[in-house]
């Protein structure tokens, strides 16, 4: 079975975020890119259902060339192929473009399943995988953390957590996926792993390569408008219950519920 | 627990801009890897150290192994990182391609090393064992040794060890009492005891393998009597079993630190049915064993900067965010207190941690370049980078070490009353580095090694070659204006070292052995604070560039502080030498003379 699997560059959650000039976006000097932690979910279950029923899996990425670090990464892990969708066309556009630059890189290309992360952790949107299957025309299984492909390799049962219960899924394929936290646990990259990798096909494609109109994309084609970046607020000061003992301290704490939080 | 316990960008910066590991790539050895791989390497080490090493390193300290019945039990997580580390390749990362390994330059696999061990040296023990002993079996055994054992050693299901140490016999091999009898069916058999035996026996692999030297029965006295052996636990019967091989764990050690590890006791043949297996030739097992040794003492140096560096974020995490006291100059008692790292006194903690850590490692990775440019170099060239390296490797072995603590005590101290508590891992690094000093041979018998043997070798020759580095350096910073004090301070220095070398030389040549090497110990220190002023202007070098071409505030401060841990190294390290000298030119006797009666009261 041949399956595709979407992959991001994000910025490391540890980095320290700083807004920009323009308010809009952020500051990418000394930035440390990783792969986003979804989309490594959706390498690891790939690279498990290939080992289990065969076929190969194609790493797509889209961004400038330092993306092509996270799709080596994929391949050091196991990844057969890998296509990076770089334009400078793109630099501004928004999540709806790249599902559609994404559609365009796939839609020619022999496919069971498709993975991406259910969002990226960067902007926390979630959109590219539901754009995607639309563009594709498939199924749409989200935040899922199991996977089963049927023997014949038709079908695929999938579940999803809702509210402390766990939903179900069959569908045929081709499908798409997204993956949740918890779907599995990404194998680490070996050196065995990163020699092959080497020599492993990364494809590069502009939007010209995909039959795309660059006026299609970038800022100015954008449809969903980012107005300003603000930071979170300064988490405020901590307090400490005052008391001697528990019985004390848990009686102040019912009361400042009452009094201060007004949850009680 | 603190939230680093390495610097990547440090390590980039030595690797790539202090010693260009990234043109290795340019020779056929290396020729497989580029600069984008070898990150990659280093991007896996460091998710492997924070993925599997980092998050057990307190619980190994706090729960260490225990001998129950006749099993060693260990962490659960050491059959894992076994595992994990084996099938990841990282057991034989400077193995040759053609037998399964990742044939990757020595100073790429020692800075994984470096960040394994700053995220947990006990764990980081394990592999590291297993990959040491299998490369003695490679280098000196037979194909059908190798074929027996290696690829289970390096794919992190047995354990591999080294067992050199016996109740009477420490730092003097020589006297060893294990015995080796032939018999006529292609073994020996082995009776005796081991001490101290790391990694000695676990149940985190199938079988242990030990390396173990022995005297064959009539052998010659001394070292030149010792052979080499393969002794496993578990021996492999004709039906391809594992059955018992008559070695009998009788004891583990409770230890200061390094606990994730444990050290056993290990009595041999008590039944008369251990077997050994030879290793190369008879009466040449030392030989082998100090091959393996040179690279054992460079990676007890590199353990030791190790958890230093962490030590020292660990301290640096801390001293951002403890609030004490007001600045000296700041007369108004009602002001909020300040953190402490805004403390003159607390940053002199820092920087000495900065300089010593930062220095040991730099010296450390010179130690590894010379190994690669060995491999790659010309007959002349390998035989000048082997003598370096033999020179340098009880310095390396040494500074880090002794120094190590040093810098750690600093950083505990950072923490004040927290330091001491279990509460935060200062007290658990301090002891943790404490072994580095001991194992893989004692300080002092480092010392005695560096004046008595390396310094002396070839008539001097290595140590000419030194001087010779060490100017090349000294020349390259010479137009460097804002490095002139130090480099004017490294070239006395330099002469310095030659100075009370060259009227030890004479002490020596007058026969008087004792006092020749009785301060051997304060000699290597000497020598080893010139070492790492040496390494340190060979980084300034680099730094000064960085400074003036960095790209982001980011990338200034990082030149920034490493230029002032430098200028700390010279103006606060340094001038120790002047003592140190003052010490080893006078000649006194005085250790000679005391006596043992003298000591009582
Ligand atoms: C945690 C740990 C792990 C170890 N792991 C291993 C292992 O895996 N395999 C193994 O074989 N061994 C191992 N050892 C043993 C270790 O290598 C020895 O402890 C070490 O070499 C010192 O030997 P010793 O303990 O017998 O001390 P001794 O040799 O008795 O030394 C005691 C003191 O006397 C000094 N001294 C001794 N001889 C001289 C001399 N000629 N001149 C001047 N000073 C001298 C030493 O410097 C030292 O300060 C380990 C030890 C420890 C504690």
């Amino acid at each position: 079975m041949n399956i595709i699997v979407c992959l991001k560059q994000v910025p490391d959650t540890e980095t320290q975020i700083k807004i920009g000039s323009d308010r809009q976006s952020i500051v990418t000097d000394d930035i440390k890119w990783v792969m986003n932690p979804y989309d490594e979910y959706g390498v690891e279950e790939a690279l498990r259902l290939k080992e289990k029923h065969g076929g190969e899996v194609t790493v797509v990425g889209l961004g400038p060339k330092r993306v092509t670090e996270s799709i080596r990464t994929a391949l050091a892990m196991g990844a057969d192929k890998g296509i990076l969708i770089s334009d400078g066309a793109l630099d501004g556009s928004d999540s709806l473009a790249h599902a559609k630059a994404i559609a365009a890189a796939i839609k020619d290309l022999q496919y069971d399943l498709i993975f991406t992360g259910q969002r990226g952790v960067d902007d926390d949107l979630g959109i590219v995988g539901a754009t995607l299957a639309e563009a594709l025309n498939i199924p749409q299984l989200s935040l899922i953390v199991k996977v089963e492909v049927a023997e014949d390799g038709k079908s695929v049962k999938v579940q999803r957590p809702i509210e402390g219960e766990t939903l179900v899924i069959t569908s045929t394929l081709p499908a798409l996926i997204t993956a949740q936290k918890g779907l599995n646990e990404p194998r680490y990259a070996s050196l065995p792993g990163i020699m092959k990798a080497k020599k492993k096909p990364l494809a590069e494609k502009s939007l010209a390569d995909l039959g795309l109109n660059s006026a299609d994309f970038g800022a100015g084609a954008r449809k969903m408008k980012i107005l300003e970046l603000t930071p979170p607020p300064a988490r405020e000061a901590g307090k400490i219950v005052p008391g001697e003992t528990p019985q004390e301290k848990a009686a102040q704490l019912a009361k400042l519920l009452h009094d201060e939080a007004k949850v009680l | 627990m603190a939230e680093k316990f390495m610097s990547m960008r440090n390590l980039k910066f030595l690797l790539y801009e202090v010693f260009d590991a990234a043109s290795l790539t340019r020779y056929d050895d290396y020729g497989a890897y580029d600069r984008k791989m070898l990150d990659m390497v280093l991007q896996a080490a460091w998710e492997l150290a924070q993925g599997i090493l980092w998050p057990h390193f307190q619980e190994m300290d706090r729960d260490p192994p225990e001998l129950a019945g006749d099993v060693v039990k260990v962490h659960s997580s050491v059959r894992d990182v076994l595992r994990t580390f084996g099938e990841g390749g990282w057991i034989a990362m400077t193995v040759p391609e053609e037998l399964d390994g990742q044939q990757l330059p020595q100073i790429i696999a020692d800075a994984c090393h470096f960040i394994f061990c700053s995220a947990n040296y006990s764990a980081a023990v394990y592999p590291g064992l297993c990959d040491g002993a299998a490369r003695l079996i490679e280098n000196f055994g037979s194909q059908a040794l190798y074929d027996a054992f290696v690829p289970h050693m390096r794919g992190g299901r047995w354990q591999g060890t080294m067992a050199l140490t016996e109740p009477e016999a420490g730092s003097s091999l020589a006297d060893i009492v294990t015995t080796a009898e032939p018999t006529d069916e292609g073994y020996y058999r082995i009776q005796g005891q081991k001490i101290f035996i790391s990694g000695g026996d676990h149940d985190g692999v199938e079988n242990i393998v030990h390396l173990m030297l022995a005297k064959i029965k009539g052998a010659p006295a001394g070292v030149k009597g010792i052979s080499l052996f393969v002794v496993p636990k578990k021996r492999i019967s004709e039906t391809g079993d594992l059955v018992s091989n008559d070695v009998v764990t009788s004891g583990i050690f409770h230890k200061l630190g390094y606990r994730g590890c444990p050290i056993a006791q290990l009595s041999m043949g008590d039944k008369e049915d251990c077997r050994g297996y030879l290793v190369g030739e008879p009466h040449n097992g030392l030989r082998y064993m100090f091959q393996m040794m040179n690279e054992s003492r460079i990676g007890v140096g590199i353990g030791a900067a190790a958890i230093a560096t962490a030590a020292y974020y660990a301290a640096l995490e801390y001293a951002t965010i403890r609030k004490q006291g007001r600045m000296i100059h700041e007369k108004d008692p009602s002001l909020p207190p300040v953190p402490i790292i805004q403390h003159p006194d607390v940053k002199r903690m820092l920087l000495f941690q900065r300089a010593v850590v930062e220095g040991s490692l730099s010296l450390l990775l010179q130690c590894s370049q010379y190994v690669d440019l060995k491999r790659v170099g010309s007959d002349e060239e390998t035989e000048a980078y082997a003598l370096l390296l033999d020179l340098l490797t009880p310095v390396a072995k040494s500074y880090p070490s002794e120094n190590g603590i040093l810098s750690i005590s600093q950083g505990l101290q950072c923490l004040g009353g927290s330091g001491y508590c279990d509460d935060y891992p200062l007290e658990q690094y301090y002891r943790d580095a404490r072994i580095h000093p001991i194992h893989e041979g004692t300080t002092g018998i480092q010392g005695q090694d560096l004046l008595g043997r390396k310094v002396m070798m070839k008539g001097g020759k290595a140590f000419k070659l030194y001087g010779e580095e060490v100017r090349k350096t000294i020349s390259k910073a010479v137009g460097e204006e804002r490095l002139q004090i130090q480099t004017r301070a490294l070239e006395e220095a330099l002469v310095l070292v030659e100075e009370v070398t060259a009227h030890l030389k004479g002490v020596a040549a007058k026969g008087d052995a004792d006092k020749f090497l009785a301060d051997a110990t304060l000699y290597l220190e000497l020598f080893g604070i010139v070492a790492i002023a040496w390494q340190w202007l060979k980084q300034g070098i680099v730094m000064v560039k960085g400074i003036d071409g960095a790209a982001s505030e980011k990338e200034k401060n990082f030149y920034q502080g490493k230029l002032y841990a430098l200028r700390f190294f010279f103006a606060y390290e340094l001038p120790k030498t002047a003592g140190l000298a003052r010490r080893l030119m006078n000649g006194d006797g005085l250790t000679v003379e005391m006596q043992e009666a003298f000591f009582k009261d």
